[in-house]
């Protein structure tokens, strides 16, 4: 017996940098790793300039002829769709000359919406389905938002989810570990304020777990808005809240933090990794979960390792879960 | 289940905080390899004969390896590649009085892994050809020899002995590997083709598996970029890694610029009825490389492009 969900594998991890992964031949064997290894969607990180020719749209249509060019290349190579399509507003866009974008300022909404409306359309022709969000900037950097900051922000993500539903696409949160989201009073709080008609939750198991929230228990309080899953594992916690300290994101995710850390995320199964995947599982399947669940192993050695360890994953500890399962 | 099986001949490496490493090293190591051969679609492994001695210290017993394996998806091990290092005073295919050492030796190592349904023992039928030159009939004919008593031998544990003509092996021409055949004992000695291998020697793999696939009772499907143009084969002291022409001749199948026709092999395949175990294989490709991703590149071409026209 198989269920609805298909399986995705996230990019990201063949980018480390901003000048690696430009070649089309590098993309080409990354995406044959990911189909080999059963693999049926990928998920695209947004990203600007010409040495991220996967970044957006128009980058994708410069270096591969068009989009529908590019999409057939995936289905050659065995995938079947993009998706999903992570994307922070925060980040600066050169083609647009924004130097980034704050949710959290009223007046920015509009211009995030409408920069998000070329990736709700290659998604919707690429089979995709969810622009993957960063909803929130980092904690160190907003410090406690009062609810009139959470009502803007969620305000703002109802009307880029008002600009993308006509092309079937759902923007969903994404909590990562130093986001301002990953504290359960602030997540549940703009959730609430969101129309969940618009606007769904991706559940990040990693993410959650380091920034000391346990995936399960979000994914039980708010099982009605997860409508997009990110599967990777984690052998840490932040129990000294360097999440919230200046600059988190070189001190603590590059640099390692206080411990000295090599390697936030892991693959799924990994000795030592603290996600409760088997509980999650049973509740997604018990739900009768229909969305993707994209494996991601950013910060690994070896991307392709990764692939075939959660590969692996997928087809052992994932019965019942996933058609694609059957595929490979 | 299909004509066509798939295993994975070992040469793998993983990058350690300690450097390169087999899995041989730590069964963390051991878990992450099952998994990522079995995760692309590999039913089978082969490996090494020696390797016994380090998986019996690891897990007790080959036969619980083999249990391991197939708790985590792999079915069996599949073929045994013979590791001697010949030496013409010891061990030498060409030299007869070394041929009862040969014959014992692969008797005894064959006993250690009785307990499995091993189903090729592979060698190298000759020495290194700089070891060997010049090599004539005579040497040829020795090897014939040396190898029907190991198949003999080999049958009675209900092993086949099959014959891998590495580029720099003494037996390496299409001369020399079709006359070792007319004086080997078909229900002895069987071909072994590896496809790189020949072409790198100047041989097509597809027009010599048409010539032997009566004999043929298994593949090494691997790929090179290259023909030996320089007289590498008579390198000294070692052709494989040493020889000036390149530092890396093996890749995974597939590959941009690959030089062997897979498909056209595979058509030749389906002709014939082969049916039985494919072993990939893509030594070396960790120079300039990773085993990994070419483990998976291997398994996408096979799923995408060999499967169409024959499984």
């Amino acid at each position: 017996m198989t269920g609805p969900a298909r399986l995705g594998y996230a990019i990201n991890q063949w980018k480390p940098n901003f000048d690696d992964f430009t070649r089309r031949e590098q993309h080409v064997r990354a995406l044959k790793v990911i189909a080999a290894c059963g693999f049926t969607g990928v998920e695209l990180r947004a990203g600007t300039g010409r040495w991220d020719p996967l970044g957006r749209p128009a980058s994708i249509a410069a270096n591969y002829g068009s989009a529908a060019a590019f999409t057939d290349l995936l289905r050659q190579i065995g995938v079947e769709a993009v998706c999903s399509w992570y994307f922070d507003p925060a980040e600066p866009v050169g083609e647009e000359l924004s130097p980034g974008r704050s949710v959290l300022e009223g007046g920015q909404h509009r211009a995030i919406a409408e920069s998000v409306k070329p990736f709700a359309e290659f998604l919707a022709a690429a089979g995709g389905s969810r622009l993957v969000v960063r909803p929130l900037p980092s904690a160190w950097q907003t410090g406690e938002l009062s609810a009139d900051a959470i009502a803007i922000a969620a305000q703002g993500w109802n009307q880029v989810g008002a600009a993308t539903a006509g092309l079937g696409v759902t923007i969903s949160l994404h909590v990562d570990c130093l986001s301002s989201a990953a504290d359960a009073k602030t997540l549940d709080a703009l959730l609430e304020a969101t129309d969940p008609a618009l606007v769904g939750l991706t559940l990040d198991t990693a993410e959650l777990t380091l920034a000391g929230l346990d995936p399960v228990a979000v994914y039980q309080r708010h099982r009605d808005r997860v409508d997009h899953v990110h599967l990777k594992d984690t052998r840490h916690v932040d129990e000294a809240g360097e999440r919230q300290r200046p600059h988190a994101e070189a001190a603590m995710l590059l640099a390692g933090g206080d411990r000295g850390v090599e390697r936030w995320f892991y693959e799924c199964g990994t000795p030592g990794g603290l996600v409760d995947f088997p509980a999650l599982l049973a509740a997604l399947r018990a739900d009768g979960y229909s969305g993707w669940l994209v494996f991601e192993s950013d910060q690994t050695p070896n991307p392709a390792r990764s692939v075939m360890l959660n590969g692996w994953y997928a087809r052992h500890m994932l019965p019942g879960l996933s058609k694609d399962l059957l595929l490979s | 289940m299909g004509n066509l099986r798939w295993s994975y001949m070992d040469h793998w490496r993983a990058d350690t905080p300690r450097g390169p490493m087999t899995q041989y090293g730590s069964r963390r190591l051991m878990d992450d390899f099952v998994k990522q051969i079995s995760a692309v679609g590999f039913d089978g492994l082969d490996m090494f004969d020696f390797q016994i001695y380090g998986l019996t210290q690891m897990f007790g017993s080959i036969e619980k390896y083999q249990e391991y394996l197939q708790d985590h998806g792999i079915s069996k091990i599949v073929n045994l590649f013979r590791g001697i290092m010949y030496d013409p005073r010891v061990a030498d295919p060409h030299v007869r009085e070394t041929h009862d050492e040969i014959v014992e030796s692969t008797r005894q190592m064959l006993g250690m892994w009785e307990g499995l349904q091993i189903e090729n023992l592979i060698v190298m039928p000759a020495s290194l050809y700089a070891d060997t030159a010049p090599v004539t009939a005579d040497k040829v004919k020795a090897a014939a020899e040396c190898w029907n008593r190991v198949g003999e031998a080999s049958a009675g544990f209900g092993v086949r002995t099959t014959g891998h003509h590495e580029f720099f092996c003494a037996i390496r021409t299409e001369e020399d590997i079709l006359r070792f055949y007319d004086w080997t004992d078909p229900r002895y000695v069987s071909f072994f083709c590896d496809t790189a291998q020949h072409c790198i020697a100047g041989i097509d793999p597809v027009a010599l598996y048409e010539q032997l696939h009566d004999r043929c009772s298994g593949f090494h499907f691997k790929d090179t970029r290259e023909v030996d143009t320089t007289g590498a084969f008579a390198n000294r002291p070692d052709a494989e890694l040493m020889a000036p022409q390149t530092a890396r001749w093996f890749y995974e199948m597939g590959t941009e610029g690959g030089l062997v026709d897979f498909p056209r092999l595979m058509r030749a395949l389906k002709e014939h009825e082969f049916t039985g175990w494919i072993t990939v294989e893509h030594d070396k490709a960790n120079i300039g490389g990773d085993y990994a991703e070419s483990t998976a590149l291997s398994m996408w071409y096979a799923k995408h492009v060999l499967r169409e026209i024959y499984s």
